[in-house]
């Protein structure tokens, strides 16, 4: 009897817990908002320009070499699989464009920016938190969401826009290049556009606007979240790579849905 | 001494993770007064400091200061309590990103909304006050803890507090350095009328500097009395306690 109440007892504090860091979670998201129209004298001198640096630009290798790899990979797999079957390559291009543009290119550059990006933000924030850092902003008159969320959420947003931007271009070359020298797939029947409407350049966007948007907040949260000292760290790090990725991966399911939905399934 | 006050926490309960840690604290601070916060590692006496300035809640009772109740003010009206009650962490808690000068003009350019150069200007002038002044361009990490330690007070003091708040100060810092910030707390109170309440291990900090001491034993204040009381008291735990005897009637969770 005692076993099945603690039990129970654990199960319930356990959704508490989940409860109020949820709670805590939408907090940090509307402060962020709310942050962004206060005004900017709220965060330090040059901050944006640095995040956006450390953002964008010390990504840039990570998510070309990944993501053409990736595409490379694909593309290979896609023409191998024609191959056996009807060895007709004409729509290997534009389908994979299609694919790419709808959703790996935002998906994949978003999936990779959630552990780089997601894993340094949290890193940073939970050691100010554990080193009463953030004490000493908020006794200094500072909001630390202004402070130190604000400036990366911008900063993520445009920077996750246009490394998606470039990941998906680099995705379909190295697939392109690897369809030529591979199956001698005709560069001009690959790099075909036609099938690309504007629909799926706007999924893009709302893709890696999305996307821009969870990575900082959840980072930002599981750093303010962090306790006690160098293990608390690591645990804001690792729960800010997989509450990242995760929060890619879900919010690609329900805007693919609504699109789906909002199309008739014509994407 | 209650009703006249200037810090008072009444009857003031906190647990963390359904363990509790203050189980009940009582203390009166008055106005101009050094008083010192002792006890072991653990027992509440930092919980018991950052809950004035509501950097944490309490679960219950209540917590004065001037003749206002803090505990329950919102984050967004506790900027002017900040103001008047200042606080030196225990570790320097210097930005790393900034220079010592942008880390003292930091309070002064939000609280006293100062322009930036006025703000660095002012910084600058508190870094002299402590011998920083030379150092005021250098990044935190260039420093040792206790040049790092005076930078710390030095943007504590810029915004003329009327109380302030010493977590373990002189932890880390080597003798010379300890005296000099024990000197500073005493002259803070002598010569400024700050009142100063300090969280501290430190036996010739606390019978060199204390007006009264109050020993946090058990989630309560055990007996709070001057440095020579505290001395000559019969209290077993207490005397095993400034004795730092490993073995007594004192109960230390975790030995």
């Amino acid at each position: 009897m005692k076993f099945l109440r603690t039990r129970i007892e654990r199960l319930g504090s356990g959704v508490l817990e989940t409860g109020r860091a949820a709670v805590e979670l939408w907090m940090v998201y509307v402060g962020t908002v709310a942050g962004l129209f206060r005004r900017g004298k709220n965060r330090p001198r040059g901050e944006l320009a640095r995040q956006m640096h450390a953002i964008g630009n010390k990504s840039l290798v990570f998510i070309i070499v990944t993501l053409g790899f990736i595409g490379m990979v694909m593309t290979y797999e896609a023409c191998m699989q024609l191959s056996r079957i009807t060895g007709d390559y004409s729509q290997v291009g534009s389908q994979f464009l299609r694919l790419i543009i709808s959703d790996f290119g935002p998906t994949l550059a978003g999936l990779m920016l959630a552990t780089r990006v997601g894993a340094g933000i949290a890193a940073e924030i939970g050691s100010m938190k554990v080193t009463e850092q953030i004490d000493a902003l908020r006794m200094s008159g500072v909001l630390p969401i202004d402070y130190l969320i604000v400036p990366r959420f911008i900063a993520s947003l445009v920077m996750t826009l246009m490394l998606s931007v470039i990941g998906a271009t680099v995705m379909y070359t190295a697939g392109g290049l690897t369809a030529q020298y591979s199956f001698g797939v005709n560069p001009n029947l690959y790099f075909d556009i036609s099938q690309i409407r504007p629909r799926h350049v706007i999924l893009m966007v709302i893709k890696a606007l999305s996307y821009g948007a969870a990575i900082p907040v959840v980072a930002g949260f599981c750093g303010l979240r962090a306790r006690g000292s160098s293990e608390g760290v690591g645990w804001a790090t690792t729960a800010a790579v997989i509450g990242g990725s995760f929060a890619v991966i879900i919010l690609d399911f329900l805007i693919s849905a609504a699109a789906l939905f909002l199309t008739g399934g014509d994407l | 001494m209650t009703a006249r006050a200037f810090v008072e926490w009444k009857d003031v309960t906190k647990a963390f993770g359904g363990k509790p840690v203050l189980k009940g604290m009582s203390l009166a601070v008055n106005k101009g007064e050094v008083m010192f916060i002792i006890g072991t590692s653990g027992v509440g006496k930092s919980v018991t400091i950052k809950h004035l300035i509501g950097l944490l809640r309490i679960d219950g009772g209540e917590i004065w200061f001037d003749g206002q109740r803090v505990d329950t003010l919102p984050e967004r009206k506790l900027a002017p309590l900040r103001k008047r009650i200042g606080m030196v962490f225990q570790s320097s808690t210097l930005f790393d990103s900034m220079t010592l000068a942008e880390n003292v003009a930091l309070p002064l350019r939000k609280h006293q909304k100062l322009s930036w150069s006025a703000s660095l200007d002012e910084a600058r002038k508190r870094l002299e006050q402590v011998y920083m002044g030379e150092y005021s361009e250098r990044y935190p990490a260039e420093l040792s803890d206790g040049m790092r330690k005076r930078a710390a007070i030095a943007r504590t003091l810029a915004l003329g507090p009327e109380v302030v708040l010493f977590d373990e100060p002189t932890t880390g810092l080597d003798p010379v350095s300890a005296r000099r910030v024990d000197r500073l707390i005493r002259e803070l109170a002598e010569k400024l009328g700050v009142t100063a309440i300090v969280v501290s291990h430190d036996p010739p900090s606390i019978f060199g500097v204390a007006d009264r001491v109050a020993f946090l034993y058990k989630g309560v204040v055990h007996v709070v009395a001057t440095p020579a009381e505290l001395k000559a008291s019969e209290d077993p735990v207490v005397q095993q306690f400034i004795g730092g005897k490993s073995s007594g009637p004192m109960e230390t969770p975790g030995f």
